[in-house]
């Protein structure tokens, strides 16, 4: 199997008035062509910018990419123009944004807003568009769909609109579909529903999903491989066993340990991670997570740990102690 | 849509008649009486007297509560405030003190010349302010952005009275190109329906009244035209930022649109809104500032007639003049209302 | 393999930024911008030199007079021609621009804040309760308050009919019983009629006594109050009032009401300033109600509420403080366009009388000489409007950004 994606050494930067927001810090990895990864890690942590990097959509100013390359299927996207970057957004590769009732425009039609997608990538008749945009609603589940391409996107619901906004991504079935928190604004339900809809389709379209959330439940069912971000890095990546099974870093397991479970026995406490995340405009030169990691020696708060292999082939961790806790486990 | 049209009509209801009371208001609450005003300080007591009888200012001025108590309900409700909104229905707005003419005659003269010059200037404040507004957006925190930001303050911050001086002393009085005042000169000859004579001339194929006309009209639009280019431009801009930091201007661009696409389809047509509200409003600054303008340029609209009717005590003038620009200014109002729906489909629908 | 032992951690925090408070932070920003920076220049640049003049360089306008030096060019040097130097150069009466550029300054910063405390003022305290009220239940005095104070007002006009002063009281009283019994058939259609009909009998019967027409005629409108009365009137109502008004204000564009008033005042720097005054209250009663009515939906307000504070207590120490950012930016821009509408009123020969020296007055006074080619008269008195209202505007815009947290970038 080819990597779809490689991503190396992304460094994204915001140059503020406050000063240089490190965003994304050297992060490296690679995508197969038909997995799904999830990203996860708490808001702030660059993985949001991650992906935003990739499509080159990172608000300029006061975003810039300083670093990095980013293969997609082998060409690097950062070194396309403005004008071959268009072709690869929403072709190649989709996104679809955290919050639907902001991310469609609320002054045209859903079905306009469809059917713009499609006609700018293919060469297709208004008709034809129009037609393909009531099957794709009907493919991700809004009943009556081609009688709902002419209402506007304040007369769906939450759950509806963010169905639309996958309709969007998917319609020129790209080859990559990038989910930025899509069930975060959702009810519980429905992020349920959407998440076996992403499954479905899947399945049935073969494509390969970056699924980025803070919710480490949602991953677990659906990811192959998991990144860890924090503080703009990948503190630790793996399959979806090891990283639940064979946790590494002290800070996946204090996500894994603030998180309930059903077969937890009455009045075990969920451990909670304290202080906050380090501010990104001053980076210190120890590990990022020291300041709040029980485990932190000397050589924690003088040098940052770089992302290391462990025993399994593909599962890698950025701590200096890693081997030493594991031990006391 | 027609519902919400419906609701609007009947929100500028009562708008209207608060708008006649208080002009009605501003000519009973001066002081002095009319009715010597009119006849001047020798007039003997009995031709004011048939005078005030004539005119209706003996009777009192809402309610008539000494008629009541005699039992005649119909005088009740004769008084100057009934009959002066029953005069104003007929369109009737009484004649000039002076001149003994008819308001409304004066009226559907010097109106026209106001609203041609009032929508040219509009015109040009919108054709350039809107660009520059959406240039600065696009191009946020550049030498162009800071450029043409500072610019368009200075041209809010321009007293047009002065502008216009200015304009004269330049154009008119230093480089002799264009003429100091007026709407035409002497000799040229416009037939006129409408007393637009930009419109008329081009209508009627008079290229050179055309030339004439608009060699007029052009030094008082600019100068009239500046403040609302400035609030216009700047209004666009934070409009434009405002909107293309949405979420749905990022998903427009992760769909794979190009810059322009972004900016004129997707961004436009929602920042649109408050600039469309903002230009509803200057149509208002540019009734008012009819009045310094047409007081420098000679111009002969309602702006310079209602002025000289306030120095002249004329006060069915300022009556009407006043009536009419904000009339003018409410409808403008209720038309931008109407644009919003158009615009947004969730008022349209509510 | 040494043992570790998870220790007690204290957060040492080391990365996070020092603290700065809401202003210390507005303040910062205001003064990184170049545009700001020039506007608090030439603002206190305006304001210091009009100050100094008024109190440290004595003018008479009245005795300022020579016609020898009558509309002279600028001149840097003295010489045979012209004895003194005038920078500015003379106006008609031989007066030195420069001189009265200065001390026009005095009046237009007094117009200014004159008028923009007027409109500030009155707009800002009906913009503040039209707004709160619109979202907030009242209590039930405030009720009691609004819906007697609506009976009194009613009652002028029967009263004044009747010439029965009393009516006034009748007809408060029943707004009164109508907050107090609030409960009473609420929400259904014989609310209406029983006070309808308690309206139109109360201010009947003792109207009977001055004849049967009169009685009539005050019954309907008892029987109007009465049904106006019986409907839960809340903040709404209050605040639909003060609205409807401000769009009257309202509909006179820009000056022209200023204008009007003037000419009903008489001319004179005070009354423009009142008038000034008049015509800015609707902007900032809409604005405060605004920004207000965004206030009433945030949660504190709700937390303040349900612990029992007092209205009064809430819109003066947690609604207020939270409006201040769009109010000083507006009362700065106001201060620019207070400025541009005296000097209007004074060109038009409606504000400051002369010879007081104010800018507006002196472009009308010396406008007719721009054909003769005295330019100077005029562009100088210009560049001082125009200067001093660009100050306070880039100024207004620095201030917009640096209190707007939702531009930070």
């Amino acid at each position: 199997m080819n990597p779809i994606l490689e991503i190396k050494n992304l460094k994204t930067r915001f140059f503020t008035t406050d000063g240089v927001v490190k965003a994304v810090n050297d992060v490296s990895y690679s995508m197969e062509d038909d997995e799904i990864l999830g990203v996860v890690g708490e808001s702030g942590c660059g993985k949001s910018v991650h992906a935003l990097s990739i499509m080159q959509l990172v608000p300029d100013p006061p975003g810039k990419i300083t670093n990095g390359e980013i293969f997609f299927e082998g060409r690097d996207l950062l070194k396309l123009s403005e004008k071959e970057m268009r072709t690869v957004r929403g072709r190649d590769i989709a996104m679809i944004f955290q919050d639907p009732m902001t991310s469609l425009n609320p002054v045209f039609t859903v079905g306009f807003q469809l059917v713009e997608a499609l006609r700018l990538h293919n060469d297709i008749t208004k008709g034809d568009a129009r037609k393909r945009a009531g099957e794709l609603l009907s493919l991700v589940g809004i009943p009556g769909a081609e009688n709902r391409l002419n209402d506007y996107p304040h007369q769906f619901s939450g759950g509806m609109r963010q169905r639309a906004m996958i309709a969007m991504g998917l319609s020129c079935e790209p080859k990559l579909l990038i989910a930025d928190e899509p069930t975060t604004a959702l009810d519980v339900t429905i992020q349920a529903q959407i998440i076996d809809l992403v499954k479905r389709l899947q399945d049935e379209l073969g494509m390969a999903i970056m699924w980025i959330t803070h919710d480490l439940g949602v991953v677990a069912e659906m990811a192959d491989h998991i990144n860890v971000m924090y503080a703009g890095s990948i503190i630790e990546t793996g399959k979806v066993r090891d990283i639940y099974k064979n946790t590494k870093h002290p800070y996946t397991m204090g996500l894994l340990g603030s998180l309930p479970r059903l077969n937890d026995p009455p009045g075990v406490e969920l451990i909670s991670i304290p202080g906050l995340p380090p501010d990104l405009i001053a980076l210190p030169k120890a590990c990022t997570f020291a300041a709040r990691c029980s485990y932190r020696n000397e050589k924690c708060l003088a040098e940052r740990p770089p992302l290391e292999k462990t025993e399994g082939s593909d599962h890698a961790v950025a701590c200096w102690r890693w081997e030493e806790i594991a031990g006391t486990k | 849509m027609s519902r919400y049209i419906i609701r609007r009509i009947f929100s500028v209801i009562p708008t209207l008649i608060g708008v006649t009371f208080v002009i009605f208001m501003f000519q009973r609450l001066i002081p002095g009486d009319p009715a010597i005003a009119m006849l001047g300080e020798h007039a003997t007591d009995e031709s004011v007297e048939r005078l005030r009888e004539q005119f209706g200012l003996n009777r009192p001025l809402f309610l008539d509560r000494d008629a009541l108590a005699e039992g005649d309900i119909n005088g009740f409700f004769d008084s100057q405030y009934i009959r002066y909104m029953n005069r104003l229905f007929k369109l009737d707005m009484g004649e000039s003190i002076h001149r003994r003419i008819p308001v409304t005659e004066t009226l559907a003269l010097r109106f026209p010349a106001t609203i041609e010059l009032s929508l040219l200037s509009m015109f040009i404040a919108i054709i350039i302010g809107i660009p520059v507004g959406i240039v600065s957006a696009a191009k946020r925190n550049t030498a162009i952005d800071g450029i043409s930001m500072v610019g368009s303050l200075v041209g809010v911050s321009m007293p047009i009275f002065w502008l216009g001086l200015m304009e004269i002393m330049l154009f008119a009085v230093m480089l002799q190109w264009l003429p100091a005042g007026g709407r035409f000169s002497t000799g040229i000859e416009i037939k006129s329906f409408t007393n637009l004579y930009l419109v008329d001339s081009l209508l009627t194929g008079n290229l050179e009244g055309f030339k004439d006309a608009f060699q007029h009209i052009i030094l008082p639009a600019i100068a009239l035209a500046t403040i609302p280019m400035g609030i216009i431009a700047r209004m666009t801009r934070s409009s434009m930022l405002d909107v293309l930091q949405e979420d749905y201007v990022r998903t427009a661009r992760a769909k794979g649109l190009g810059q322009s696409l972004v900016l004129f389809r997707h961004a436009l047509k929602n920042a649109a809104l408050p600039v469309v509200t903002i230009i509803g409003l200057q149509m208002g600054t540019l009734l008012a500032g009819a009045v310094l303008t047409e007081t420098i340029f000679s111009w002969p609209g309602i702006g310079r007639w209602v002025y000289d009717a306030i120095l002249g005590r004329d006060y069915p003038i300022v009556q009407g003049g006043t009536l009419v620009i904000a009339l003018v200014f409410v409808g403008v109002n209720f038309l931008v209302d109407i644009a919003y729906a158009l615009l947004d489909p969730r008022i349209r629908y509510d | 393999m040494a043992e570790i032992i998870p220790e007690e951690i204290t957060i040492t925090d080391f990365a996070v930024r020092e603290h700065r408070s809401l202003w210390g932070d507005a303040w910062r920003r205001l003064i990184s911008s170049n545009t700001a920076r020039l506007g608090m220049f030439i603002v206190a640049l305006f304001v210091l030199s009009a100050t100094f003049a008024h109190y440290f360089w004595e003018y008479e306008p009245k005795k300022d007079l020579d016609y020898s030096l009558k509309l002279k060019p600028p001149t840097l040097v003295a010489n045979e021609e012209v004895p003194s130097v005038h920078i500015f150069g003379t106006d008609k009466l031989g007066r030195d621009i420069f001189r009265r550029v200065v001390h026009g300054g005095w009046n237009s910063l007094r117009v200014g804040i004159v008028a923009v405390g007027i409109s500030l003022f009155f707009g800002g305290l009906i913009g503040l309760f039209s707004g709160f009220y619109e979202n907030i239940n009242m209590t039930f005095m405030e009720r009691l308050f609004l819906f007697g104070l609506t009976g009194l007002m009613m009652g002028v006009l029967a009263a004044w009919i009747a010439a029965q002063p009393f009516q006034t009281f009748l007809l408060a009283g029943l707004g009164v019983a109508a907050a107090y019994f609030d409960d009473f058939y609420k929400g259904k259609p014989l609310r209406m009629v029983i006070f309808a009909i308690a309206g139109a009998v109360i201010i009947t019967i003792p109207a009977l006594f001055v004849g049967s027409t009169v009685a009539l005629i005050c019954g309907g409108w008892g029987l109007i109050t009465g049904a106006l009365l019986s409907r839960p009137l809340e903040g709404r109502f209050f605040s639909n009032v003060m609205m409807r008004l401000m769009d009257i204000v309202l509909s006179f564009p820009g000056y022209l009401l200023a204008i009007a008033i003037v000419a009903f005042l008489g001319p004179g720097l005070e009354k423009g300033m009142i008038a000034i005054g008049i015509v800015g209250i609707p902007v900032y009663a809409r604005l405060t109600r605004s920004a207000v009515l965004a206030v009433t939906q945030k949660e504190y307000i709700l937390a303040a509420q349900s612990v029992g504070e007092a209205h009064g207590r809430i819109i003066f120490r947690h609604v207020t403080p939270n409006i201040l950012s769009p109010v000083i930016v507006q009362t700065t821009m106001g201060l620019a366009n207070a400025i541009l509408s005296a000097a209007a009123l004074g060109f038009l020969g409606l504000g400051a009388i002369p010879p007081e020296p104010e800018w507006g007055a002196m472009l009308g006074d010396s406008y007719r000489y721009l054909t003769s080619g005295a330019w100077w008269a005029v562009l100088f008195p210009g560049l001082a409007i125009m200067f001093s209202v660009l100050g306070f505007n880039l100024l207004g815009d620095g201030l917009r950004d640096a209190l707007d947290p939702k531009l930070r970038t």
